[in-house]
């Protein structure tokens, strides 16, 4: 197996004047990490504020007033006042909040006589994400609200200390954003790997490259290496946005990470490989990566969904994902200041996921060079 | 420029940005004719083509296809029209059957006449495949006989085919050509652009094309005769002929030398110089004399290769 | 009224090409089955299997009730006890072998309570800021609940609060998420499929022959958009059939709604492929524009975080974004029974954008080569 590296830079070189020909190329491989990093960056917040709360006070005492203002006062809901006419239920069934709150007629005489005011609540279950989220908001309002009212001070209640380690003020930007740079090269490795070269075996010009004296492996090597300089020119982009704009803290080694970054990439550009081969056509290439490759670095490799939260299955399953190890390398290095010890078994998994696509790639590309 | 002119062009250009592909030409095609556009690649003969076939808009000039203004009338011209493109389109993907059927859909022809017409069309070009073959597995030359099918099924008048036999093996050629000659017998305009100068010689008259502009147009005899007043010898340079014999005919005055693969072509222009010329290298080379061919005609006017 | 050849020879054509290599046809039909069941399954944005790990002395009875309380629970895995030797609980949570750790005062939590100044400390890793907050409300309410067992009958809390949670009793993540998903698979699908059939046609040259023929521009947009607009069509009983029959996603409204959502978002997405392969050359190009479009259509649909998230000015971008009102509606209406004032504004909505696009994709779609 011969191997001039020379051969496979010209061949690499030529790659890449096409990608910087083509505006939408580079659209999509400058122009969406940006788009990313902007989105989660600025525009979206995973943390929970702002609810929509419609408010009926039945009893209309400062003690009715006084609980609605436990709600309120915790800064995650919108308290909106409504009267009795209107069926809670249809707030909710024509999308116009998402909890409704009724205090009843002699809340506050109840509490007063040392029994128990009445108040129901009812919340949107379809939008589960939040529903749960509220529930524990609910958790302190509920108690805030009870001490308020307690004509005894409860007893024996333990001091509890919370600290959050990695990410002391909760910023939700810290866990997003080291995140992007997984989808990232998920999206431009995979995916514009698979459709560039798919789209030289159906115009035949693969074949034709083939028919010189260049080696599958110089062509392999010369068609990839662009697409791994575009995807590290990705989250190194990314790293800087995290570092400057967002102030993520790196907390950890600078050599874990680029090396876990370019092992991860390396095997995106093998998974790319191995769908064009597999495929051989444009649409059946972007289909194949964009199930295989983008769906689950999206929505599988614990970027905004936890792979803590999935079913037994599927914690095993995103085993054999390499974005779901790279991302919790990234977010190891990043946050917790995770060395090269912690990381090991992250690390090996990639490797291991690595070879194995490089080997079936390359294998499948060799032995497939009849059409 | 008689009134029944299938086709008038008249001073049409077509710009890309600033680079013209076709520049200021006019000329007519009459009724019947079996009319061929020669020219190198890049001379624009696609381009003039698309743009008589209502595919391109034109940056200046006017078009005139049977007695419509293409700028005008577009869609009712291209009910009269049938073209068949450089690039094969067909659809691969899709059987002659399905293919057929689409073109026949597109011109709205109803079920029955699609069948009437292909079995027709079948006949004539001999299509003896299985019409649930998928085009893509046909051999070359039988799919550009499915695409000339598809392209004359609804009867057009005038036919345009940009290079039908490109890449075609000789007898399917030859075959093809029979079928255009029977489609202007039968009254039909054909419109044919070709590299091949034997196909060229087969037209009723012969236009080339060179940088977006006509250099000749006329039959073919009459573009021989014109170009060729005078003797035309073919010379071939023997063993003994030294270095430099090309050259030195060349310088002699004979005449316009040509180079013709491995021999040379002269134009005899003054016969004295000639003659000595061929005293003086006499054992060198051996000469015929020839009837130009459209390719001579080609190469005088245009140079450079052939194709 | 006839129906026109031309259109009805297109979709024949149109939709043999797509199913004829089964490969594709299995990814059109069988793969966002698939996509949907392991999506379906696997996303849960609830916090459940929290690793926690309580820290004591051995032989403190009140925190191994914590950890029993915590086992109880349901949301929390793998709870230990260690004694509280020099462990850096940082390090554990750095490797991931824990989430939260609980640490009681080492003398004994019981003897603490009773001098008065028990001090718990809870160590929660907080890379998921979210998740960590509600990590934190749920080993609160455990150690107060194993507290509770402790006192004698606690006295009742004054304010009763009677919480019921709607459409969704159980909190199951995948009846929220699924139609979302199913949404998003529509989406994806249609407006690919469709930029790449058209772009197909000009990069093969096909297109060239297309408008050879005296068909009108309208004739051939119809004719690449019906067979597309079919095929979405067809997918939605699909998606749907696997929604109810295996996550148990009710469907609560009428068919007539949601035929005419599907519709009109169906519709919508397909005239935003066309509009895409309007600046598309090749294939590759159409379908990198698509991703471009897709991609914060995704974001901003309200399928992985709620539009309220999303500050007031972005919020206008998720307002033009179709797949934001699918989402809604097909929630809505599977889980909600179909609010008519929601489906009419949603509809409303939805046809204004598709209008729009089409007209402009219209204008820019010249049956000409240049």
């Amino acid at each position: 197996m011969n191997f001039n590296a020379a051969r496979a830079l010209a061949i690499a070189l030529k790659e890449m004047r096409h990608i910087l020909r083509d505006p939408f190329t580079l659209a999509l491989g400058l122009g969406l990490p940006l788009l990313l990093l902007l989105m989660f960056g600025f525009i979206i917040d995973l943390n929970y504020g702002d609810i929509g709360l419609k408010v009926q006070d039945q009893d209309h005492t400062r003690f009715s007033r006084e609980f609605a203002r436990t709600f309120s006062s915790s800064g995650y809901f919108r308290l909106e006042p409504f009267s009795s006419e209107i069926a809670p239920v249809s707030w909710l069934d024509s999308e116009k909040a998402s909890g409704v709150l009724v205090i009843k007629e002699n809340f506050g005489r109840y509490i007063k006589s040392g029994r128990q005011g009445g108040a129901q609540l009812l919340l949107d279950g379809a939008d589960n994400s939040k529903t749960g989220v509220v529930l524990s908001y609910l958790a302190g309002i509920m108690d805030a609200a009870n001490r308020k009212f307690a004509q005894t001070p409860p007893r024996n209640s333990p001091e509890i200390r919370t600290r959050f380690l990695f990410n002391q003020e909760l910023n939700s930007r810290w866990f997003i954003v080291p995140a992007l740079a997984t989808v990232i090269i998920g999206l431009l490795g995979v995916l514009l790997t698979a459709m560039t070269v798919a789209r030289e075996w159906e115009n035949g010009s693969m074949e034709l490259l083939l028919s010189t004296p260049v080696s599958p492996l110089e062509i392999v090597a010369g068609k990839l290496l662009p697409y791994f300089a575009l995807s590290l020119t990705g989250t190194v982009t990314v790293y800087i946005a995290a570092r400057l704009v967002f102030g993520v803290p790196f907390n950890g080694s600078q050599i874990v990470y680029w090396t876990a970054c370019s092992v991860f990439i390396t095997a995106a550009l093998a998974q790319g490989l191995l769908i064009s081969v597999v495929a051989r056509q444009q649409r059946l290439a972007m289909q194949l990566s964009m199930i295989s490759g983008l769906l689950p670095a999206f929505l599988l490799s614990g970027f905004i969904f936890p792979v803590e939260s999935m079913p037994v299955f599927f914690r095993y399953f995103t085993m054999i994902l390499s974005p779901r190890w790279f991302m919790e390398i990234s977010r190891g290095v990043f946050l917790k200041g995770a060395g090269f010890m912690e990381l090991i078994r992250p690390l090996s998994a990639l490797l291991a996921i690595n070879a194995v696509l490089i080997t079936l790639a390359v294998k499948k590309f060799k032995t497939d060079i009849e059409p | 420029m008689s009134a029944a002119a299938a086709v008038n062009v008249e001073n049409l250009t077509i710009a890309f940005g600033a680079f013209k592909a076709v520049d200021d030409i006019s000329f007519c095609v009459e009724a019947g004719e079996i009319f061929g556009f020669l020219g190198a690649n890049g001379a624009g003969k696609t381009t003039c083509i698309r743009a008589i076939c209502g595919l391109l808009s034109p940056t200046a000039g006017k078009i005139t296809v049977a007695g419509r203004n293409v700028a005008d009338d577009l869609l009712a011209i291209k009910a009269l029209v049938g073209y068949m493109s450089q690039r094969f389109t067909l659809y691969p993907d899709l059987t002659v059957r399905e293919n057929i059927a689409f073109a026949g859909a597109l011109r709205k022809m109803p079920a029955r006449k699609i069948l009437a017409r292909a079995k027709e069309l079948f006949r004539f070009t001999g299509f003896d495949y299985p019409q649930d073959t998928l085009v893509q597995n046909l051999p070359g030359g039988v799919k550009q006989e499915v695409a000339l099918c598809a392209s004359l099924l609804h009867d057009p008048a005038i036919i345009f085919l940009d290079e039908p036999t490109a890449g075609v093996s000789p007898a399917p050629r030859a075959r093809f050509w029979n079928l255009i000659k029977q489609l202007s017998t039968a009254g039909k305009t054909v419109f044919v652009t070709t590299h091949y100068m034997d196909e060229a010689e087969q037209c009723g008259r012969v236009s080339l094309m060179q940088t977006g502009r006509i250099a000749a147009l006329d039959t073919p005899q009459n573009l021989k005769t014109a170009n060729f007043p005078h003797p035309l010898y073919e010379i071939s340079p023997s063993t003994a002929a030294a270095p430099g014999f090309a050259a030195a005919l060349a310088a002699s005055g004979a005449g316009a030398v040509r180079p013709w693969g491995l021999r040379y072509h002269l134009e005899e222009q003054n016969a004295d110089l000639w003659r000595k010329f061929s005293a003086e290298r006499a054992g060198q080379f051996s000469q015929r004399r020839i009837t130009p061919t459209l390719e001579d005609v080609f190469l005088k006017l245009v140079g450079g290769s052939a194709a | 009224m006839k129906l026109n050849p031309a259109i009805m020879g297109f979709i024949k054509k149109e939709l043999t090409q797509a199913l004829r290599d089964p490969r594709l046809a299995a990814l059109i039909f069988l793969v966002p089955i698939i996509q949907l069941t392991i999506f379906g399954l696997a996303i849960s944005s609830e916090v459940k299997n929290i690793r926690l790990t309580v820290v004591s002395r051995p032989g403190d009875y009140l925190a191994r009730r914590i950890e029993e309380r915590a086992g109880a629970s349901g949301w929390f895995s793998a709870v230990r006890i260690d004694s509280p030797a020099a462990q850096d609980y940082a390090a554990l949570l750095r490797e991931k072998r824990t989430e939260a750790v609980v640490a009681v005062p080492p003398e004994g939590l019981s003897r603490a309570l009773e001098r008065g100044d028990a001090k718990i400390q809870l160590l929660i890793d907080a890379a998921n800021a979210s998740r960590a907050r509600q990590v934190e409300a749920y080993v609160k309410n455990v150690i107060a609940l194993a507290l509770a067992d402790n006192s004698q009958a606690p006295p009742l809390p004054p304010v009763k609060l009677d919480l019921r949670v709607l459409y969704n009793p159980s909190l199951e993540s995948a009846i929220f998420l699924v139609p979302g998903i199913m949404a998003m698979i529509l989406c994806i699908i249609t407006v690919i499929v469709t930029s790449m059939a058209i772009a197909r046609e000009r990069e093969t040259g096909t297109f060239e022959t297309l408008i050879s023929a005296p068909v009108s521009t309208g004739e051939i947009l119809a004719g690449k958009t019906v067979p597309y607009i079919l095929l979405g069509l067809a997918e939605i009983p699909i998606i749907i059939a696997a929604a109810v029959t295996l996550f148990g996603v009710p469907l609560r409204g009428s068919l007539l709604q949601l035929a005419g959502a599907g519709f009109i978002f169906v519709s919508t997405t397909v005239m935003v492929g066309v509009l895409i392969s309007t600046f598309a050359q090749n294939q590759q190009q159409a379908m990198m524009g698509g991703f471009i479009f897709l991609f914060p259509a995704l974001l901003l649909s309200g399928v992985m975080f709620p539009v309220e998230n999303i500050p007031e000015g972005w919020r206008l971008l998720a307002y033009l974004n179709p797949l934001m009102y699918f989402a809604k509606l097909l929630r809505n209406i599977m889980l909600k029974g179909g609010d008519w004032g929601v489906f009419w504004t949603n509809i409303g909505a939805l046809c204004a954008i598709g209008a729009t696009i089409a007209a402009i994709s219209a204008a820019r779609f010249k049956a000409r080569l240049n």
